[in-house]
């Protein structure tokens, strides 16, 4: 026999008076996933090197830096060049994500149930899943190997990377494209071509244009970091100024990092805002389509 | 609406003329665009010599053995299993209060709102692996300062997911519960958590991907786990290695990800 | 001039939507077909243009057959049918003009159409044909900003600018309040007398297939069961249609709120 918990007998009590019994199943499972947690946690800090002496130095080492880096010392590093630095970042992200644009849209209709036969459509799949699985710096580290140490690397890891999700995403928007306009277009006597020109393309395009927004303000982040294996951009002075210790300069450097990105992520969104929204959103315009509508283009039930 | 005219009779409206504005951003973006492909060096050659370059025999053939051996990639590839658990706990837990602070619906008050998205964007603003070398910087080289990284890097993407889910929450059972006299935290407790909390479960189990993910590289930048092993590697130019390795770590995490992809339709 | 002879449509998973309908329609005729959701109306209308293959049977526009047509040989036969939809099936985002300007895809090279750079002469027709159904002033106006009646007569015009010999129009009114379906369905009878195209209707209401309907046709569980003039309907034929009595859910005028 199990012992029950003091809780669990109220409520075997509680059931026998008629009251509503606590179902105890969900109450098990939700103990079980708790301890499969704390378990999973334990063992995860075991493999971590982690004594109670680093646990205790550990917020006062990284509060010390932080110190450190105050004040930020921007001379130094824009005298060697940070604010060009920072820019090859964003253009690597801007190519990459243009790269994987590009790629990623016809083969996002290859990968639809709506254009494509399974034959065609599942492989495509799994290739975005793989795609996606492999993070920009292991490509990157792959590409080394075939392509020089650069910029130029850095961007192609970051366009061939992007491919995955921009192709899932935009697959998933293409299947989600309603019929009814396809069929028109199919109806006029279009080819193939003119059905995704002009029934899928017009629904799907502002989606999918906001997703590569999206992807290129990730992608500054990205290749950000990658600079820091060498393949351009702000992260190989960020490893150069650690190497050295020289915290005033890392301080100017995050700094300078932060503001493009946060710069970059505000354009890129009111952008993306807008693209969605279409058209000129003309308040005027939007005004005469309420009085336009008033009483008439009601749906009625057959 | 008007009524029908014959063809030809009547006005025709005027064709509007494109918005200068259009053709501007459009030339704007071609001119970037080809600017900074300039800049970073894009080269048309490389999609074609990339099928054909001789540094792919490297790649080929797999070296099991060496892979297969404990000390080479199990281990770390555990090393990178463990930070990522860890880093996912610490994170989503910490981010479990803090998305509340952050949320327009139960922020307790105005500043604390408006103090935590600021600090949360710039947060959000560095790049993830940048926190990581800071860390192995401050408190040395290894996976306690991966796992520490990645903690911040859960946090914040876990803050950000939540709070937009608690911004989208029914406000009514908070509102009932303060009319009835209740003080801020229990209300938001009883009121607001237990709708939300599968969300929070499912993104827990996303954020716990993604560090899979993230944790494989952190070892690029010394913070622990398989990372290390494979710019070890890269150094000596062993790509038949690396590939090795890149396959036993798809393998895995594509393991994972349909457990959690399935685990997480379970709860939505 | 249209024939079918026994045609027969089966969907996938077993359902017959039509069973050895013969029918035959000259050219220049209204006609208007009834019958009850699921009775095979769509079904019809889409055997003509090939949108629904036929699982046996001919169907002729214009003497070419369309069952089994494919490829170029298809499209030149739906380049000749105009058709008009429930959901009026515009794209959106784009201008009145453009979605007119899709009825002329068939006439205008490939590479001029995915660029839109259309001819002039095609521009002329569009705009003419938007002039026919008194709304050619959208004409650069988005087309998610127009009421239904207003999009379903770019509906129109858009098939009007096929230069069609024959009209489908699938429930064109459904979607629309009493009066505007007025509107849109006198344009259609106004389009037939004016212009002499073929004109086939499917419809729910049946005061309105009187008011505008000469010859009427019912389906009912896909075989045809009714071909003749409207002014003949009585209780009786509507119950060989619709199976049951005529309620007021038939009428529009009853409907009108």
């Amino acid at each position: 026999m199990t012992a029950t918990l003091p809780s669990d007998q109220a409520d075997d009590a509680a059931s026998e008076t008629g009251r509503i019994p606590r179902p105890l199943r969900p109450r098990l499972a939700r103990l079980a996933v708790f301890l499969v947690i704390v378990v999973g946690f334990i063992w995860g800090v075991s493999g971590l090197d982690a004594s109670f002496e680093r646990l205790r130095s550990a917020p006062g080492d990284a509060w010390a830096i932080l110190r450190l880096m105050w004040p930020p010392d921007f001379a130094t590093v824009i005298e060697r060049g940070a604010i060009g630095k920072v820019l090859e970042s964003v253009y690597i992200a801007w190519i990459g994500t243009v790269i994987a644009a590009t790629l990623s849209l016809p083969l996002a209709f290859l990968a639809s149930n709506n254009i494509s036969p399974a034959f065609i459509r599942l492989p495509i799949r799994q290739l975005f899943n793989v795609i996606r699985a492999v993070p920009e710096l292991i490509v990157a580290v792959v590409l080394l190997g075939v392509v020089p140490l650069g910029a130029w690397a850095g961007a192609l890891a970051i366009g061939l990377h992007s491919i995955g999700t921009l192709g899932k995403l935009s697959s998933e928007e293409i299947e989600s494209a309603a019929h009814g306009p396809v069929e028109a277009v199919e109806a006029c006597g279009g080819t193939f071509i003119s059905r995704v020109r002009w029934g899928v393309l017009p629904q799907v395009l502002p989606q999918i244009a906001s997703y590569w927004l999206f992807r290129f303000e990730i992608n500054v982040r990205a290749s950000a970091v990658l600079g820091m294996i060498g393949a351009g951009g702000i992260g190989s002075e960020l490893i150069a100024q650690l190497r050295f210790r020289n915290f005033p300069e890392v301080g100017a450097v995050l700094i300078i990092t932060v503001a493009v990105v946060v710069f970059i992520d505000t354009v890129s969104s009111s952008v993306r805002k807008r693209i969605i929204a279409g058209g000129s959103g003309d308040p005027s315009r939007m005004m005469a389509l309420i009085r336009d509508l008033g009483g008439s283009g009601l749906a009625r039930q057959p | 609406m008007t009524e029908a005219v014959a063809p030809g009779t009547g006005e025709r409206p005027a064709k509007p003329r494109p918005k200068p504005l259009t053709f501007l951003v459009a030339i704007a973006l071609v001119v970037w665009t080809v600017f900074t492909a300039r800049e970073v060096g894009f080269r048309w050659s490389t999609f074609v010599d990339v099928w054909t370059n001789p540094l792919w025999e490297k790649f080929w053939p797999i070296p099991w053995e060496w892979v297969l051996d404990r000390g080479n990639v199990i281990d770390p590839l555990i090393e990178t299993f463990q930070i990522a658990i860890v880093a996912t706990v610490i994170g989503c837990g910490l981010a479990l209060p803090a998305a509340f602070a952050m949320s327009r619906l139960t922020a307790p008050n105005s500043p604390t709102y408006w103090v935590s998205r600021i600090v949360m964007s710039i947060v959000r603003a560095v790049p993830d692996l940048f926190w990581a070398k800071l860390l192995v910087t401050a408190i040395g080289i290894g996976a306690f300062a991966g796992a520490w990284a990645l903690s911040i890097f859960s946090f914040a993407v876990m803050v950000k997911l939540f709070s937009e889910t608690i911004d989208g929450a029914d406000p009514g059972p908070l509102e009932a519960a303060r009319a009835a006299g209740s003080r801020h935290v229990p209300a938001v407790r009883t009121g607001v958590l237990p709708t939300v909390l599968p969300s929070y479960v499912a993104y827990a189990l996303y954020v716990f991907e993604l560090n899979i993910r993230a944790s494989i590289v952190l070892g690029l930048v010394g913070a622990g786990g398989i990372g290390r092993i494979v710019e070890a590697q890269r150094t000596f130019f062993n790509f038949d290695r690396i590939l090795g390795i890149l396959v036993i770590v798809f393998v895995v995490v594509f393991v994972i990800e349909q457990i959690s992809v399935a685990l997480r339709r379970r709860l939505v | 001039m249209i024939e079918l002879k026994d045609v027969s449509v089966t969907y996938r998973g077993g359902v017959k939507a039509l069973r050895n309908v013969d029918l035959t329609i000259d050219d220049g005729e209204f006609v208007v077909v009834v019958g009850l959701s699921g009775a095979g109306k769509s079904t019809l209308l889409r055997v003509l243009n090939g949108l629904v293959p036929a699982t046996s049977g001919s169907a002729k526009v214009d003497g070419i057959e369309v069952v089994g047509a494919s490829g170029a040989r298809l499209r030149e036969v739906r380049s000749k049918i105009g058709m008009i939809f429930q959901t009026f099936n515009l794209a959106e985002r784009t201008t009145v003009l453009n979605n007119v300007l899709m009825g002329r895809l068939s006439n205008v090279p490939a590479w001029r159409s995915t660029l839109g750079l259309w001819p002039a002469a095609d521009r002329e027709i569009a705009l003419e044909a938007l002039e026919r159904v008194g709304i050619v002033e959208k004409a650069y106006v988005r087309a998610s900003n127009l009421s239904g009646g207003q999009q379903q007569r770019v509906g129109i015009a858009r098939a009007l600018a096929q230069k069609p010999t024959l009209m489908l129009a699938d429930e064109p009114v459904a979607a629309l309040d009493p009066v505007t379906s007025r509107q849109v369905m006198g344009d259609l009878a106004r389009i037939n007398t004016e212009l002499g195209i073929t004109t086939l209707i499917n419809l729910h209401y049946l005061d309105l297939a009187q008011e505008y309907g000469q010859r009427l046709i019912g389906l009912r569980a896909g075989e045809l069961v009714f071909d003749g003039n409207i002014a003949d309907v009585d209780d009786d034929t509507f119950r060989e249609i619709y199976g049951r009595s005529i309620t007021t859910g038939d009428i529009l005028a009853d409907n009108d709120t």
